[in-house]
């Protein structure tokens, strides 16, 4: 069902929306059946280890096998290491939802509407934190949330049932794990390494072309930019997992992840550079853009700009110096992402381990909570209010489809594919159930009718299309759902009946349910952004903002943009809000970096003296005035003594926000307070 | 001589000696991990997820025999 999060992800970002299931450096040129085999692979890895989980469970007589095949299912990732860092936080989500299951049983055990009012907040908080979180963590969060609705709802009317329900469904979560884990392991699934590699190295091509582009003073797409930082961001969770891959995993996550970091840098530098005008001398231009035509590992050759960029460091020209200021942290920047680079691909410790803090808007994250809540308490009393028996079927579902619609950007598009793919799973559950099997009661004779399905499901999961995927994804899942493998199989009609009505109901009510109470739109999701960058703006150097390094708390604003570039409704609106998040970003991260400057500066015990001016030059910087930014360097460079680089270079970083907050657009009045 | 194997038993439910010996050997392998990366065990295989399922697998059978 994650797949479907990918692809709903995937959905919103056009340019990850190419990039294959499979990672591309596996992709052999053969095909079959007009797929490449990876599919295949992939398709057949998930076969075996559906059927390897339910032979274990059947054996080890558990409760509930179904649950270890979906666990196999919804751990069903492209690579080793990805399907290994959600396994553990699968786990780690399970304990935490059958804790909170026998706390909200316990305490509330006379009154099965208090349990649902308290599930419905419990799901609430659980989404407020999916929110607040990414990748896998998100996932976890959720299935806090909706293992709650599988073990406490489920046994609403058996509360005594409820610890022995919620450890067999640990255990066949385990076995579902560790099925997965083994099979990957020796069926040799693709490591997540080398494909990001590739892509952190297009990446970098692209960025250098947008910096030779502002060298050549050629006219650059600002929605671009955004774009491309709302590419790096999105590999903030795939970095996540190369943990798990391999004992080297940690250190090559760090150095990706201080790789990325530094990309959003360097673009930081091109963008100041940008705010600037164009060095004049045609052949120093060309000598700057032929560093940027070397490969990664070609050792830095930038002597000759190097020496250009060193003597004009001392001259006193006002407008030779933010320039020069600018190109240095470009080729600086450039040369820490090459390091940095060289570090992923030799399994090395990276020079400088950046973190890569994460942007989360706190109140789009409680709107999101409460409306999930408001959601869930509206279809719970409806199916009270019916007085059915086995309602807690369909309310377990509509918690899972809910929980996982929290972790994609559009909740009510996750439903309606659930909702298509409802069907298509009950037509083939029962065609599988009442034609193929029919009454069959061997384990070998299920493995072999099960393959057709799986095989085909998983090869739509791994296919390019992510709509398809995620239809692919869920039809399977709930396939497994309705089928319900048990030993021995009962084959009952009436049981397939009612669990087949029971999830269409189940998610066609959540689906009206979240058009009486829409989950938070895209163009209210913009306008809480857009209002906590310019918020955020404001408190630029405040204590908050010092808990980060200049380079991360700008990939904490990048998260930001990206998250705006993903949001924009129409294409006026869209233009425009990526020019304001840009520009605040522009501003937030040119006066950190004259900040920490001045922190340098001022920490030198020799320039004491110059504690006046910083502080000065900080109040300058914090007001956002120009004017007074560009005249506190002055003063800066005329008190320190002629051959003091650090002193110049401060005065020459100070310059150089003055020209980026002035280049910026000017701002309109505040509207919303941010979050 | 028989080996005796010791149950585990969470709030009541005995659970079966060989969750307690996976998960031990789960907690060593986390804890040579470093070692692992220090020696670049990794790069001397070509299937490096597969002697690391092997170093997991033979810690958990010594485990088995020992205790």
């Amino acid at each position: 069902m994650d797949m479907a999060i990918t692809a709903a992800r995937t959905e919103a970002s056009p340019a990850r929306g190419a990039t294959s299931a499979v990672p591309a450096p596996t992709q052999l040129a053969l095909r079959l059946a007009g797929l490449p085999i990876s599919s295949w692979a992939f398709a057949v890895r998930l076969w075996i280890a559906v059927i390897i989980s339910l032979l274990i469970s059947f054996w080890l007589q558990l409760e509930a096998p179904f649950s270890a095949a979906l666990t196999v299912l919804l751990l069903a990732e492209p690579t080793r290491g990805q399907a290994l860092a959600k396994a553990g936080w699968r786990l780690i989500a399970t304990i935490i939802g059958v804790s909170a299951s026998i706390a909200i049983t316990g305490f509330l055990s006379q009154s099965g509407d208090l349990i649902l009012a308290a599930f419905a907040a419990w799901m609430g908080l659980c989404v407020y934190a999916a929110g607040l979180l990414d990748g896998y963590r998100a996932y976890a969060a959720v299935l806090s949330g909706y293992t709650v609705g599988l073990i406490a709802v489920q046994q609403i009317d058996s509360p005594q049932r409820v610890f022995e329900s919620g450890f067999s469904r640990g255990a066949a979560i385990a076995v579902g794990a560790l099925s997965i884990t083994l099979v990957n392991n020796l069926l040799f699934a693709p490591d997540r390494y080398p494909r990001l590699m590739v892509q952190l190295a297009a990446i970098h091509r692209r960025i250098r072309e947008y910096a030779k582009a502002v060298m050549q003073d050629e006219v650059t797409d600002l929605t671009a930019t955004a774009l491309l930082k709302r590419e790096i961001v999105a590999l903030r969770p795939d970095i996540a997992s190369l943990a798990t891959e391999a004992s080297s995993g940690p250190l090559r996550g760090a150095a990706a992840r201080s790789a990325i970091v530094a990309f959003v840098a360097e673009l930081h530098a091109i963008r100041a550079l940008a705010a600037l005008p164009v060095a004049a001398d045609p052949a120093f231009r060309e000598r700057l853009t032929s560093v940027f035509d070397r490969r990664h590992d070609e050792p830095p050759s930038i002597s000759p700009v190097g020496h250009v960029i060193d003597s004009a460091k001392n001259s006193a020209d006002a407008t030779a110096a933010p320039l020069v200021c600018a190109l240095s942290e470009l080729l600086r920047t450039d040369e820490e992402v090459r390091k940095n680079l060289v570090a992923l691909k030799s399994g090395m410790r990276p020079p400088r381990a950046w973190r890569a803090p994460l942007y989360q808007s706190n109140r789009i994250a409680v709107e999101s909570g409460i409306r999930a809540s408001a959601q869930f308490a509206i279809a719970s009393a409806l199916f009270v209010l019916t007085g059915w028996p086995a309602t807690s079927v369909p309310l377990s579902i509509v918690a899972l489809v809910i929980g996982l619609g929290a972790t994609t950007p559009n909740p009510r598009g996750f439903t309606t594919i659930a909702l298509i793919a409802s069907p298509i799973a009950i037509a083939l559950a029962g065609a599988f159930e009442f034609l193929i099997l029919d009454g069959v009661s061997d384990f070998p004779l299920l493995a072999i009718a099960l393959a057709p399905f799986v095989v085909g499901a998983g090869l739509l999961i791994s296919g390019p299309n992510p709509a398809l995927a995620s239809l692919g994804r869920l039809s399977l899942i709930f396939f497994m759902v309705i089928f319900s493998p048990s030993n021995p199989q009962t084959y009952n009609p009436q049981t397939f009946v009612f669990s087949s009505l029971f999830v269409c109901l189940g998610i066609g009510l959540l689906l009206a349910a979240q058009f009486l109470i829409p989950p938070v739109s895209q163009e209210r999701r913009w306008r809480q952004l857009i209002a906590s960058a310019r918020h955020e703006l404001g408190l630029v150097l405040s204590r908050s903002d010092r808990r980060y390094a200049p380079e991360e708390a700008m990939f904490r604003d990048a998260v930001r943009v990206g998250q705006i570039a993903s949001a924009g409704s129409t294409d006026l609106q869209y233009r425009i809000s990526i020019e304001e998040a840009l520009s605040y970003f522009d501003q937030a991260a040119a006066i950190r970096l004259s900040d920490a400057k001045l922190t340098q500066l001022v920490g030198d015990p020799t320039d004491s003296p110059l504690a006046s001016l910083a502080a000065e030059a900080r109040t300058a910087l914090v007001d956002r005035d120009a004017q007074r930014i560009r005249a506190s360097a002055r003063s800066l460079r005329e008190a320190a003594p002629g051959d003091e680089s650090l002193a110049i270079a401060t005065s020459a970083a100070l310059l150089l926000a003055g020209a980026v907050i002035e280049a910026a657009p000017s701002q309109p009045a505040p509207t919303e307070k941010g979050s | 001589m028989t080996h005796t194997f010791r149950e585990l038993v969470v709030g009541g439910v005995l659970l079966a000696p060989f969750v307690t010996y996976a998960l031990a050997a789960l907690v060593i392998v986390l804890i040579i991990r470093p070692v692992l990366r220090l020696t670049r065990f990794a790069n001397m295989f070509s299937h490096a997820s597969i002697a690391e399922l092997s170093v997991y697998v033979t810690i958990l059978g010594l485990l088995m025999l020992s205790i």
